[in-house]
Protein backbone atom coordinates (compact mmCIF):
# COMPACT_ATOMS: atom_id res chain seq x y z
CA UNK A 1 0.00 0.00 0.00
CA UNK A 2 1.31 3.14 -0.95
CA UNK A 3 1.43 6.55 1.39
CA UNK A 4 0.88 9.37 -0.38
CA UNK A 5 0.77 13.27 1.08
CA UNK A 6 -0.46 15.77 -0.74
CA UNK A 7 0.30 19.15 0.46
CA UNK A 8 -0.03 22.96 0.09
CA UNK A 9 0.18 26.57 1.29
CA UNK A 10 -1.88 26.31 4.12
CA UNK A 11 -2.92 22.70 3.89
CA UNK A 12 -6.56 23.71 3.46
CA UNK A 13 -7.57 23.92 -0.34
CA UNK A 14 -5.55 22.73 -2.95
CA UNK A 15 -4.47 19.61 -1.11
CA UNK A 16 -7.80 18.84 -0.62
CA UNK A 17 -8.08 19.00 -4.43
CA UNK A 18 -5.22 17.07 -5.27
CA UNK A 19 -5.98 14.66 -2.97
CA UNK A 20 -9.65 13.97 -4.54
CA UNK A 21 -8.00 14.40 -7.83
CA UNK A 22 -5.26 11.51 -6.83
CA UNK A 23 -8.16 9.03 -4.90
CA UNK A 24 -9.99 8.89 -8.89
CA UNK A 25 -6.32 8.49 -10.95
CA UNK A 26 -5.07 5.66 -8.07
CA UNK A 27 -8.17 4.12 -9.14
CA UNK A 28 -8.15 4.28 -12.53
CA UNK A 29 -4.44 2.77 -12.36
CA UNK A 30 -5.61 0.36 -9.79
CA UNK A 31 -3.09 1.57 -7.44
CA UNK A 32 -3.86 0.80 -3.62
CA UNK A 33 -2.67 3.96 -1.76
CA UNK A 34 -3.98 6.05 1.48
CA UNK A 35 -4.11 9.51 0.83
CA UNK A 36 -3.75 12.62 3.32
CA UNK A 37 -3.65 15.95 2.79
CA UNK A 38 -1.62 18.70 5.11
CA UNK A 39 0.83 22.09 4.44
CA UNK A 40 3.93 22.14 2.87
CA UNK A 41 5.96 22.72 6.50
CA UNK A 42 3.69 19.61 8.32
CA UNK A 43 4.79 17.40 4.99
CA UNK A 44 8.14 18.14 4.85
CA UNK A 45 8.74 17.41 8.42
CA UNK A 46 7.00 14.15 7.98
CA UNK A 47 8.29 13.44 4.80
CA UNK A 48 10.08 10.47 6.11
CA UNK A 49 6.81 8.28 6.67
CA UNK A 50 5.40 8.59 3.45
CA UNK A 51 6.03 6.98 0.03
CA UNK A 52 5.29 9.73 -2.36
CA UNK A 53 4.62 13.90 -2.00
CA UNK A 54 2.59 15.82 -4.25
CA UNK A 55 2.52 19.27 -4.75
CA UNK A 56 2.16 22.16 -6.75
CA UNK A 57 5.14 22.82 -9.00
CA UNK A 58 6.08 25.92 -7.14
CA UNK A 59 6.30 24.64 -3.89
CA UNK A 60 9.00 21.45 -4.62
CA UNK A 61 12.00 23.24 -3.64
CA UNK A 62 10.85 22.60 0.05
CA UNK A 63 11.32 18.97 -0.42
CA UNK A 64 14.59 19.33 -2.38
CA UNK A 65 16.71 19.04 0.64
CA UNK A 66 14.24 16.30 2.64
CA UNK A 67 16.10 13.92 4.33
CA UNK A 68 13.85 10.86 3.54
CA UNK A 69 15.29 8.34 0.94
CA UNK A 70 13.22 7.27 -1.75
CA UNK A 71 11.09 10.23 -1.53
CA UNK A 72 8.82 10.38 -5.00
CA UNK A 73 8.22 13.72 -5.20
CA UNK A 74 6.17 15.09 -7.66
CA UNK A 75 4.84 19.10 -8.77
CA UNK A 76 1.95 19.61 -10.73
CA UNK A 77 0.97 22.14 -13.19
CA UNK A 78 -2.58 21.93 -13.10
CA UNK A 79 -3.82 20.67 -9.98
CA UNK A 80 -7.11 19.79 -11.73
CA UNK A 81 -6.24 18.10 -14.21
CA UNK A 82 -6.88 14.45 -14.35
CA UNK A 83 -4.81 13.99 -17.39
CA UNK A 84 -1.47 15.30 -16.19
CA UNK A 85 -1.50 13.71 -12.72
CA UNK A 86 -2.58 10.36 -14.84
CA UNK A 87 0.53 11.27 -17.01
CA UNK A 88 3.10 12.00 -13.96
CA UNK A 89 2.45 9.47 -11.51
CA UNK A 90 2.51 6.40 -14.37
CA UNK A 91 5.91 8.22 -14.75
CA UNK A 92 7.55 8.45 -11.69
CA UNK A 93 5.49 5.41 -9.82
CA UNK A 94 4.64 2.65 -12.23
CA UNK A 95 7.38 2.68 -14.64
CA UNK A 96 9.75 3.50 -11.71
CA UNK A 97 9.12 0.45 -10.28
CA UNK B 1 -49.19 18.99 18.94
CA UNK B 2 -48.72 19.75 22.92
CA UNK B 3 -46.40 16.73 23.14
CA UNK B 4 -44.16 17.92 20.38
CA UNK B 5 -43.17 21.10 22.48
CA UNK B 6 -40.81 19.34 24.77
CA UNK B 7 -38.95 17.94 22.17
CA UNK B 8 -38.78 20.95 19.98
CA UNK B 9 -37.17 22.51 23.30
CA UNK B 10 -34.83 19.53 23.70
CA UNK B 11 -33.73 19.70 20.21
CA UNK B 12 -33.44 23.61 20.08
CA UNK B 13 -31.25 23.62 23.04
CA UNK B 14 -28.98 20.46 22.88
CA UNK B 15 -28.34 20.71 19.16
CA UNK B 16 -29.94 23.77 17.03
CA UNK B 17 -27.76 26.45 19.44
CA UNK B 18 -24.94 24.04 20.03
CA UNK B 19 -22.69 24.34 16.31
CA UNK B 20 -20.78 21.53 16.72
CA UNK B 21 -23.83 19.16 17.11
CA UNK B 22 -26.10 21.26 14.49
CA UNK B 23 -22.78 20.78 12.02
CA UNK B 24 -21.95 17.18 12.91
CA UNK B 25 -25.81 15.81 12.22
CA UNK B 26 -25.97 17.92 8.95
CA UNK B 27 -22.55 16.20 7.78
CA UNK B 28 -24.44 12.73 9.04
CA UNK B 29 -27.83 13.12 7.33
CA UNK B 30 -25.82 14.13 4.22
CA UNK B 31 -23.71 11.13 4.08
CA UNK B 32 -27.01 9.33 4.38
CA UNK B 33 -28.48 11.23 1.86
CA UNK B 34 -25.23 10.42 -0.33
CA UNK B 35 -26.46 6.64 0.37
CA UNK B 36 -23.05 6.17 1.94
CA UNK B 37 -22.85 2.98 5.02
CA UNK B 38 -24.06 4.18 8.01
CA UNK B 39 -20.78 3.44 9.87
CA UNK B 40 -18.95 6.36 7.45
CA UNK B 41 -22.07 8.24 8.71
CA UNK B 42 -20.94 7.92 11.92
CA UNK B 43 -17.38 8.88 11.62
CA UNK B 44 -18.11 11.61 9.50
CA UNK B 45 -21.01 12.78 12.53
CA UNK B 46 -17.56 12.51 14.84
CA UNK B 47 -14.81 13.84 12.86
CA UNK B 48 -17.35 17.32 12.46
CA UNK B 49 -18.49 17.64 15.95
CA UNK B 50 -14.73 16.97 17.18
CA UNK B 51 -13.00 19.36 14.05
CA UNK B 52 -15.72 21.75 15.47
CA UNK B 53 -14.65 21.60 18.62
CA UNK B 54 -11.20 22.09 18.23
CA UNK B 55 -12.07 24.99 16.09
CA UNK B 56 -13.97 26.79 18.78
CA UNK B 57 -11.06 26.05 21.57
CA UNK B 58 -8.65 28.04 18.95
CA UNK B 59 -11.03 31.14 18.31
CA UNK B 60 -11.15 31.39 22.02
CA UNK B 61 -7.78 30.83 22.60
CA UNK B 62 -6.81 33.52 19.83
CA UNK B 63 -9.50 36.04 21.01
CA UNK B 64 -8.36 35.35 24.76
CA UNK B 65 -4.42 36.06 24.04
CA UNK B 66 -5.21 39.07 22.48
CA UNK B 67 -7.30 40.40 24.86
CA UNK B 68 -4.32 41.65 27.26
CA UNK B 69 -2.83 43.67 24.55
CA UNK B 70 -5.87 44.97 23.52
CA UNK B 71 -6.67 46.53 26.87
CA UNK B 72 -3.61 47.54 27.39
CA UNK B 73 -3.99 49.50 24.10
CA UNK B 74 -7.26 50.93 24.88
CA UNK B 75 -6.11 52.18 28.51
CA UNK B 76 -2.81 53.69 26.67
CA UNK B 77 -3.70 55.04 23.56
CA UNK B 78 -7.32 54.83 23.87
CA UNK B 79 -6.58 52.88 20.59
CA UNK B 80 -8.20 49.30 19.40
CA UNK B 81 -7.01 47.02 17.22
CA UNK B 82 -7.06 44.01 14.47
CA UNK B 83 -5.43 41.74 12.41
CA UNK B 84 -6.68 40.87 9.06
CA UNK B 85 -6.69 37.93 8.75
CA UNK B 86 -9.60 35.40 7.89
CA UNK B 87 -8.87 33.51 10.71
CA UNK B 88 -8.69 36.26 13.26
CA UNK B 89 -11.37 37.30 11.32
CA UNK B 90 -13.65 34.35 11.93
CA UNK B 91 -12.92 34.30 15.42
CA UNK B 92 -13.46 37.92 15.88
CA UNK B 93 -17.33 37.38 14.15
CA UNK B 94 -18.09 34.37 16.13
CA UNK B 95 -17.07 36.10 19.60
CA UNK B 96 -19.37 39.26 18.01
CA UNK B 97 -21.80 37.03 17.45
CA UNK B 98 -22.49 35.50 21.01
CA UNK B 99 -21.39 39.21 22.71
CA UNK B 100 -25.11 40.10 21.50
CA UNK B 101 -26.55 36.42 22.40
CA UNK B 102 -27.18 35.14 19.65
CA UNK B 103 -26.28 31.16 17.72
CA UNK B 104 -23.16 30.75 15.88
CA UNK B 105 -24.74 27.65 14.36
CA UNK B 106 -26.59 30.37 11.67
CA UNK B 107 -23.12 30.18 10.22
CA UNK B 108 -23.81 26.39 8.67
CA UNK B 109 -27.11 27.43 7.32
CA UNK B 110 -26.34 30.53 5.79
CA UNK B 111 -23.21 28.47 4.28
CA UNK B 112 -25.93 25.71 3.13
CA UNK B 113 -28.25 27.92 1.72
CA UNK B 114 -25.92 30.28 -0.08
CA UNK B 115 -24.10 27.00 -1.90
CA UNK B 116 -27.83 25.84 -3.05
CA UNK B 117 -29.07 29.60 -4.56
CA UNK B 118 -24.80 29.14 -6.57
CA UNK B 119 -26.15 25.90 -7.65
CA UNK B 120 -30.04 27.10 -8.42
CA UNK B 121 -28.28 29.91 -10.41
CA UNK B 122 -25.38 27.79 -12.56
CA UNK B 123 -28.70 25.71 -13.34
CA UNK B 124 -30.05 28.22 -14.67
CA UNK B 125 -27.05 30.12 -16.13
CA UNK B 126 -29.06 30.42 -19.68
CA UNK B 127 -30.65 33.42 -18.21
CA UNK B 128 -28.27 33.94 -14.58
CA UNK B 129 -25.22 34.16 -16.90
CA UNK B 130 -23.42 32.39 -14.36
CA UNK B 131 -20.86 29.17 -14.87
CA UNK B 132 -19.28 28.95 -11.27
CA UNK B 133 -19.79 26.69 -8.58
CA UNK B 134 -17.74 28.15 -5.55
CA UNK B 135 -16.77 25.04 -3.62
CA UNK B 136 -13.52 26.23 -1.52
CA UNK B 137 -14.94 24.46 1.78
CA UNK B 138 -12.90 26.92 4.47
CA UNK B 139 -13.43 29.96 2.72
CA UNK B 140 -17.37 29.22 2.74
CA UNK B 141 -16.95 29.23 6.17
CA UNK B 142 -14.85 31.96 6.27
CA UNK B 143 -16.99 33.86 4.84
CA UNK B 144 -20.44 32.95 6.04
CA UNK B 145 -19.14 33.61 9.65
CA UNK B 146 -17.88 37.08 9.07
CA UNK B 147 -20.95 37.82 6.75
CA UNK B 148 -23.49 36.22 9.50
CA UNK B 149 -21.41 39.00 11.91
CA UNK B 150 -22.14 42.03 9.10
CA UNK B 151 -25.80 41.22 9.19
CA UNK B 152 -26.79 40.69 12.65
CA UNK B 153 -25.07 44.17 13.08
CA UNK B 154 -27.13 45.72 10.59
CA UNK B 155 -30.10 44.18 11.66
CA UNK B 156 -30.14 43.30 15.33
CA UNK B 157 -33.87 42.96 15.26
CA UNK B 158 -34.18 40.35 12.64
CA UNK B 159 -35.23 36.65 13.88
CA UNK B 160 -32.71 33.99 13.01
CA UNK B 161 -34.82 32.67 10.22
CA UNK B 162 -34.99 36.18 8.18
CA UNK B 163 -30.93 36.42 8.92
CA UNK B 164 -30.38 33.13 7.54
CA UNK B 165 -32.22 33.44 4.23
CA UNK B 166 -31.69 36.92 3.38
CA UNK B 167 -28.12 36.27 3.60
CA UNK B 168 -28.03 32.87 2.16
CA UNK B 169 -29.31 34.61 -0.80
CA UNK B 170 -26.73 37.73 -0.47
CA UNK B 171 -23.73 35.43 0.11
CA UNK B 172 -25.09 33.03 -2.57
CA UNK B 173 -25.30 35.50 -5.00
CA UNK B 174 -21.93 36.66 -4.03
CA UNK B 175 -20.28 33.53 -4.57
CA UNK B 176 -21.60 33.19 -7.88
CA UNK B 177 -20.79 36.39 -9.63
CA UNK B 178 -17.49 37.09 -7.92
CA UNK B 179 -16.40 33.63 -8.96
CA UNK B 180 -17.89 33.99 -12.40
CA UNK B 181 -15.80 37.13 -13.19
CA UNK B 182 -12.77 35.25 -12.69
CA UNK B 183 -13.49 32.43 -15.72
CA UNK B 184 -11.49 35.17 -18.18
CA UNK B 185 -8.57 35.56 -16.33
CA UNK B 186 -8.11 32.07 -15.33
CA UNK B 187 -9.20 30.17 -18.28
CA UNK B 188 -5.86 32.50 -19.80
CA UNK B 189 -3.57 32.12 -17.20
CA UNK B 190 -3.99 28.55 -17.41
CA UNK B 191 -4.73 28.22 -21.25
CA UNK B 192 -7.61 26.42 -20.80
CA UNK B 193 -6.81 24.56 -17.22
CA UNK B 194 -10.68 24.19 -16.77
CA UNK B 195 -11.28 26.04 -13.30
CA UNK B 196 -11.81 29.64 -11.64
CA UNK B 197 -10.99 31.06 -8.92
CA UNK B 198 -13.33 31.02 -5.62
CA UNK B 199 -11.31 32.41 -2.82
CA UNK B 200 -11.32 35.72 -1.18
CA UNK B 201 -10.06 38.36 -3.98
CA UNK B 202 -12.45 37.55 -6.72
CA UNK B 203 -13.32 41.53 -7.87
CA UNK B 204 -9.07 41.82 -7.21
CA UNK B 205 -8.32 39.00 -9.67
CA UNK B 206 -10.69 40.81 -12.17
CA UNK B 207 -9.45 44.09 -11.79
CA UNK B 208 -5.86 42.96 -12.57
CA UNK B 209 -6.66 41.54 -15.72
CA UNK B 210 -8.38 44.81 -16.66
CA UNK B 211 -5.43 46.80 -15.29
CA UNK B 212 -1.92 44.87 -15.30
CA UNK B 213 -1.36 44.98 -19.19
CA UNK B 214 -1.34 49.26 -18.89
CA UNK B 215 0.29 49.19 -16.15
CA UNK B 216 3.43 47.42 -17.27
CA UNK B 217 4.90 45.52 -19.98
CA UNK B 218 4.50 41.75 -20.57
CA UNK B 219 7.98 41.06 -22.08
CA UNK B 220 9.66 42.15 -19.06
CA UNK B 221 8.42 39.32 -17.07
CA UNK B 222 10.36 38.79 -13.49
CA UNK B 223 11.18 35.24 -14.65
CA UNK B 224 14.84 36.09 -15.13
CA UNK B 225 15.01 37.92 -11.23
CA UNK B 226 17.30 36.40 -8.79
CA UNK B 227 15.90 36.38 -5.14
CA UNK B 228 17.06 35.91 -1.86
CA UNK B 229 16.77 32.09 -0.35
CA UNK B 230 16.33 32.80 2.59
CA UNK B 231 12.47 33.88 1.74
CA UNK B 232 11.63 30.53 1.05
CA UNK B 233 11.32 30.42 5.42
CA UNK B 234 7.68 32.32 4.73
CA UNK B 235 6.59 28.86 2.54
CA UNK B 236 5.66 27.27 6.09
CA UNK B 237 2.84 28.86 7.59
CA UNK B 238 3.55 28.69 11.31
CA UNK B 239 7.15 30.00 10.36
CA UNK B 240 5.45 33.15 8.83
CA UNK B 241 2.99 33.70 11.04
CA UNK B 242 5.46 33.45 13.69
CA UNK B 243 7.76 36.28 12.55
CA UNK B 244 4.87 38.67 11.72
CA UNK B 245 3.18 38.03 14.61
CA UNK B 246 6.84 38.61 16.77
CA UNK B 247 7.56 41.81 14.52
CA UNK B 248 3.90 43.07 15.59
CA UNK B 249 3.16 42.50 19.48
CA UNK B 250 7.15 43.16 19.95
CA UNK B 251 6.91 46.39 18.90
CA UNK B 252 3.30 46.73 20.88
CA UNK B 253 3.96 45.39 23.41
CA UNK B 254 7.42 47.40 23.76
CA UNK B 255 5.83 50.39 23.91
CA UNK B 256 3.44 49.52 26.39
CA UNK B 257 5.99 49.02 28.44
CA UNK B 258 6.96 45.81 31.25
CA UNK B 259 4.64 47.48 34.14
CA UNK B 260 1.23 47.48 32.21
CA UNK B 261 2.06 43.87 31.18
CA UNK B 262 2.25 42.95 34.97
CA UNK B 263 -0.46 44.70 35.38
CA UNK B 264 -3.38 43.72 32.90
CA UNK B 265 -1.69 40.00 32.00
CA UNK B 266 -1.94 37.54 34.93
CA UNK B 267 0.06 35.40 32.21
CA UNK B 268 3.01 37.24 32.40
CA UNK B 269 5.37 35.85 35.50
CA UNK B 270 6.70 38.00 37.70
CA UNK B 271 10.28 36.83 36.99
CA UNK B 272 9.66 35.92 33.40
CA UNK B 273 12.26 38.08 31.09
CA UNK B 274 9.94 40.62 28.59
CA UNK B 275 11.57 39.26 25.79
CA UNK B 276 10.62 35.87 26.52
CA UNK B 277 7.37 36.99 27.36
CA UNK B 278 6.99 38.67 24.11
CA UNK B 279 8.20 35.80 22.12
CA UNK B 280 6.02 33.54 23.86
CA UNK B 281 2.91 36.16 23.26
CA UNK B 282 3.66 35.97 19.94
CA UNK B 283 4.18 32.96 19.04
CA UNK B 284 0.87 31.48 20.80
CA UNK B 285 -0.88 32.93 18.03
CA UNK B 286 0.71 30.65 15.45
CA UNK B 287 -0.26 28.01 18.04
CA UNK B 288 -3.98 29.11 17.99
CA UNK B 289 -3.59 29.12 14.24
CA UNK B 290 -2.61 26.04 13.52
CA UNK B 291 -4.81 24.28 16.06
CA UNK B 292 -7.50 26.41 14.13
CA UNK B 293 -6.88 25.35 11.03
CA UNK B 294 -6.35 21.69 12.03
CA UNK B 295 -10.20 21.62 13.18
CA UNK B 296 -11.52 23.48 10.09
CA UNK B 297 -9.20 21.00 7.71
CA UNK B 298 -11.23 18.47 9.92
CA UNK B 299 -15.09 19.34 9.22
CA UNK B 300 -14.35 21.12 6.12
CA UNK B 301 -12.99 18.00 4.33
CA UNK B 302 -16.03 16.44 4.88
CA UNK B 303 -17.96 19.53 3.33
CA UNK B 304 -15.94 20.06 0.49
CA UNK B 305 -15.38 16.57 -0.70
CA UNK B 306 -19.43 16.26 -1.39
CA UNK B 307 -19.05 19.90 -2.58
CA UNK B 308 -17.39 18.69 -5.34
CA UNK B 309 -19.30 15.16 -6.22
CA UNK B 310 -22.23 17.63 -6.11
CA UNK B 311 -20.25 19.87 -8.69
CA UNK B 312 -19.15 17.06 -10.92
CA UNK B 313 -22.52 15.08 -10.94
CA UNK B 314 -25.17 17.94 -11.55
CA UNK B 315 -23.61 20.94 -13.12
CA UNK B 316 -21.50 19.77 -16.42
CA UNK B 317 -20.81 22.56 -18.66
CA UNK B 318 -19.72 24.51 -15.71
CA UNK B 319 -16.88 25.22 -13.98
CA UNK B 320 -15.65 24.89 -10.38
CA UNK B 321 -14.39 27.55 -8.72
CA UNK B 322 -11.23 26.81 -6.34
CA UNK B 323 -8.86 27.77 -3.92
CA UNK B 324 -6.13 30.75 -5.26
CA UNK B 325 -4.09 28.39 -4.79
CA UNK B 326 -4.28 26.73 -7.90
CA UNK B 327 -3.30 29.54 -10.18
CA UNK B 328 0.12 29.22 -8.78
CA UNK B 329 1.73 26.47 -10.89
CA UNK B 330 0.63 28.97 -13.89
CA UNK B 331 3.04 31.64 -12.52
CA UNK B 332 6.48 31.41 -11.68
CA UNK B 333 7.66 30.72 -8.28
CA UNK B 334 9.35 34.43 -7.76
CA UNK B 335 6.00 36.14 -8.82
CA UNK B 336 4.45 34.50 -5.52
CA UNK B 337 7.49 36.01 -3.37
CA UNK B 338 7.66 39.44 -5.25
CA UNK B 339 3.78 39.69 -4.70
CA UNK B 340 4.23 38.91 -1.03
CA UNK B 341 6.99 41.16 -0.49
CA UNK B 342 5.29 44.11 -2.02
CA UNK B 343 1.81 43.45 -0.29
CA UNK B 344 4.00 43.57 2.74
CA UNK B 345 5.57 46.91 2.17
CA UNK B 346 2.27 48.56 0.93
CA UNK B 347 0.95 47.20 4.20
CA UNK B 348 3.72 48.42 6.21
CA UNK B 349 3.77 51.74 4.40
CA UNK B 350 -0.41 52.21 5.23
CA UNK B 351 0.04 50.73 8.77
CA UNK B 352 2.43 53.39 9.38
CA UNK B 353 0.03 56.01 7.76
CA UNK B 354 -2.85 55.03 10.22
CA UNK B 355 -0.81 55.59 13.62
CA UNK B 356 0.66 59.03 11.67
CA UNK B 357 -2.65 60.12 10.90
CA UNK B 358 -3.87 58.92 14.53
CA UNK B 359 -6.38 56.45 13.55
CA UNK B 360 -8.81 55.18 16.49
CA UNK B 361 -8.05 51.49 15.31
CA UNK B 362 -4.41 49.69 14.56
CA UNK B 363 -4.26 47.00 12.14
CA UNK B 364 -1.72 44.31 12.27
CA UNK B 365 -1.07 42.29 9.18
CA UNK B 366 -2.04 38.74 9.33
CA UNK B 367 -0.34 36.13 7.32
CA UNK B 368 -3.33 35.05 4.56
CA UNK B 369 -4.52 38.46 2.91
CA UNK B 370 -0.49 39.29 2.92
CA UNK B 371 0.49 35.96 1.06
CA UNK B 372 -2.62 34.58 -0.53
CA UNK B 373 -3.79 37.86 -2.47
CA UNK B 374 -0.74 39.49 -3.12
CA UNK B 375 0.97 36.18 -4.87
CA UNK B 376 -2.36 35.79 -6.76
CA UNK B 377 -2.55 39.11 -7.90
CA UNK B 378 0.87 38.85 -8.94
CA UNK B 379 0.58 35.67 -10.68
CA UNK B 380 -1.90 37.65 -13.26
CA UNK B 381 -0.31 40.29 -13.64
CA UNK B 382 3.23 39.57 -14.64
CA UNK B 383 1.60 36.90 -16.93
CA UNK B 384 -0.04 40.38 -18.36
CA UNK B 385 1.95 43.07 -16.83
CA UNK B 386 5.50 41.49 -16.66
CA UNK B 387 7.66 42.91 -13.45
CA UNK B 388 6.54 46.51 -13.14
CA UNK B 389 2.36 45.73 -12.87
CA UNK B 390 3.63 42.40 -10.15
CA UNK B 391 5.26 44.74 -8.15
CA UNK B 392 2.76 47.53 -8.60
CA UNK B 393 -0.42 46.20 -8.27
CA UNK B 394 0.76 43.96 -5.02
CA UNK B 395 1.88 47.15 -3.49
CA UNK B 396 -1.38 49.31 -3.44
CA UNK B 397 -3.41 45.86 -2.90
CA UNK B 398 -1.48 45.71 0.41
CA UNK B 399 -2.45 49.62 0.63
CA UNK B 400 -6.06 49.19 0.48
CA UNK B 401 -5.94 45.35 2.51
CA UNK B 402 -4.97 48.07 5.92
CA UNK B 403 -7.23 50.90 5.28
CA UNK B 404 -10.42 48.90 4.03
CA UNK B 405 -9.50 46.26 7.13
CA UNK B 406 -9.66 49.24 9.15
CA UNK B 407 -12.19 50.87 8.20
CA UNK B 408 -14.18 47.67 8.68
CA UNK B 409 -12.92 46.33 11.89
CA UNK B 410 -13.76 49.95 13.37
CA UNK B 411 -17.56 50.44 12.14
CA UNK B 412 -18.67 47.14 12.25
CA UNK B 413 -16.70 46.89 15.65
CA UNK B 414 -14.84 43.78 15.26
CA UNK B 415 -12.19 45.24 16.33
CA UNK B 416 -13.29 44.56 20.18
CA UNK B 417 -12.18 41.49 19.50
CA UNK B 418 -9.26 41.78 17.37
CA UNK B 419 -9.74 40.83 14.09
CA UNK B 420 -11.16 41.85 10.97
CA UNK B 421 -11.33 39.15 7.83
CA UNK B 422 -8.78 41.41 5.79
CA UNK B 423 -9.01 39.88 2.15
CA UNK B 424 -8.92 42.17 -0.61
CA UNK B 425 -13.11 41.63 -1.59
CA UNK B 426 -13.18 41.89 2.29
CA UNK B 427 -11.18 45.26 2.41
CA UNK B 428 -13.29 46.86 -0.25
CA UNK B 429 -16.78 45.41 -1.86
CA UNK B 430 -18.08 44.10 1.35
CA UNK B 431 -17.50 46.97 3.63
CA UNK B 432 -19.38 48.58 1.24
CA UNK B 433 -22.03 46.34 0.77
CA UNK B 434 -22.12 46.32 5.10
CA UNK B 435 -22.69 50.41 4.93
CA UNK B 436 -25.31 50.14 2.69
CA UNK B 437 -26.91 47.26 4.38
CA UNK B 438 -26.46 49.48 7.60
CA UNK B 439 -28.02 52.81 5.98
CA UNK B 440 -29.78 51.01 3.28
CA UNK B 441 -31.80 48.26 5.21
CA UNK B 442 -33.77 45.95 3.16
CA UNK B 443 -33.71 48.32 -0.07
CA UNK B 444 -29.98 48.34 0.65
CA UNK B 445 -29.92 44.48 0.53
CA UNK B 446 -32.33 44.27 -2.30
CA UNK B 447 -30.35 46.90 -4.34
CA UNK B 448 -26.84 44.96 -3.35
CA UNK B 449 -27.88 41.51 -4.65
CA UNK B 450 -29.92 43.06 -8.08
CA UNK B 451 -26.26 45.31 -8.94
CA UNK B 452 -24.30 41.69 -8.23
CA UNK B 453 -26.97 40.04 -10.67
CA UNK B 454 -26.74 42.51 -13.10
CA UNK B 455 -22.32 41.78 -13.74
CA UNK B 456 -22.80 38.54 -15.47
CA UNK B 457 -25.41 40.20 -18.03
CA UNK B 458 -23.29 43.04 -18.86
CA UNK B 459 -20.17 40.90 -19.28
CA UNK B 460 -22.23 38.80 -21.59
CA UNK B 461 -23.07 41.54 -23.82
CA UNK B 462 -19.70 41.98 -24.69
CA UNK B 463 -18.98 38.91 -26.05
CA UNK B 464 -22.44 36.77 -26.83
CA UNK B 465 -20.70 34.36 -28.77
CA UNK B 466 -17.73 33.20 -26.73
CA UNK B 467 -18.81 33.66 -23.44
CA UNK B 468 -20.18 30.22 -22.35
CA UNK B 469 -17.17 28.56 -24.80
CA UNK B 470 -14.63 29.85 -23.38
CA UNK B 471 -15.68 28.32 -20.24
CA UNK B 472 -16.67 24.70 -22.26
CA UNK B 473 -14.34 24.26 -24.83
CA UNK B 474 -11.12 26.49 -24.54
CA UNK B 475 -9.54 25.25 -27.72
CA UNK B 476 -13.15 26.01 -30.03
CA UNK B 477 -12.79 29.35 -27.80
CA UNK B 478 -8.86 30.38 -29.08
CA UNK B 479 -10.07 29.34 -33.25
CA UNK B 480 -13.58 31.55 -32.90
CA UNK B 481 -11.10 34.48 -31.45
CA UNK B 482 -8.76 33.40 -34.16
CA UNK B 483 -10.91 33.78 -37.05
CA UNK B 484 -12.77 36.94 -35.71
CA UNK B 485 -9.39 38.63 -35.61
CA UNK B 486 -8.42 37.19 -39.45
CA UNK B 487 -11.56 38.15 -40.33
CA UNK B 488 -11.05 42.20 -38.83
CA UNK B 489 -7.90 42.22 -41.17
CA UNK B 490 -9.77 41.57 -44.27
Amino acid sequence: MLKVIAACGSGMGSSQIIKMKLEKVFKNLNIEASIYHTNVGDAKSQASNYDVVVCSESLIGTFQNSSAKNLIVIGLKNLLSEKEITEKVTEKILNAK
Amino acid sequence: MEFLMPIWAFFQENILTKPQFFIGFIVFIGYLLLQRPIYEAVAGFIKAVVGYMILNVASGGLVGNFRPVLAGLKDRFDLSAAVIDPYFGQAAAQASIEHVGRSFSMMMVVLLIAFTINIVLVLFRRYTKIRTLFITGHVMVQQSSTALWLVIFCFPQLQDIGVVCMLGVLLGTYWSVASNLTVEPCQKLTEGGGFATGHQQMFGIWIVSKIAGKIGNKEKSLETLKLPGFLAIFNENVVATGILMFIFFGIIITILGPDLMHTIDKSFGAKQSFLFYIIEKSFNFAVYLTILQLGVRMFVAELTESFQGISNKILPGSMPAVDCAATYGFGHPNAVTFGFLFGALGQFLAIIGLIVFQSPILIISGFVPLFFDNATFAVFANRLGGIRAAAIIPFFSGMIQVLGGGFAAYFFTTGNFGGWHGNFDWDTIWPAIGVIMNYGQYVGVAAVILALLAIPQLLYRSNKDTYFLIAEDYDKYLEVVESKAAAQKN
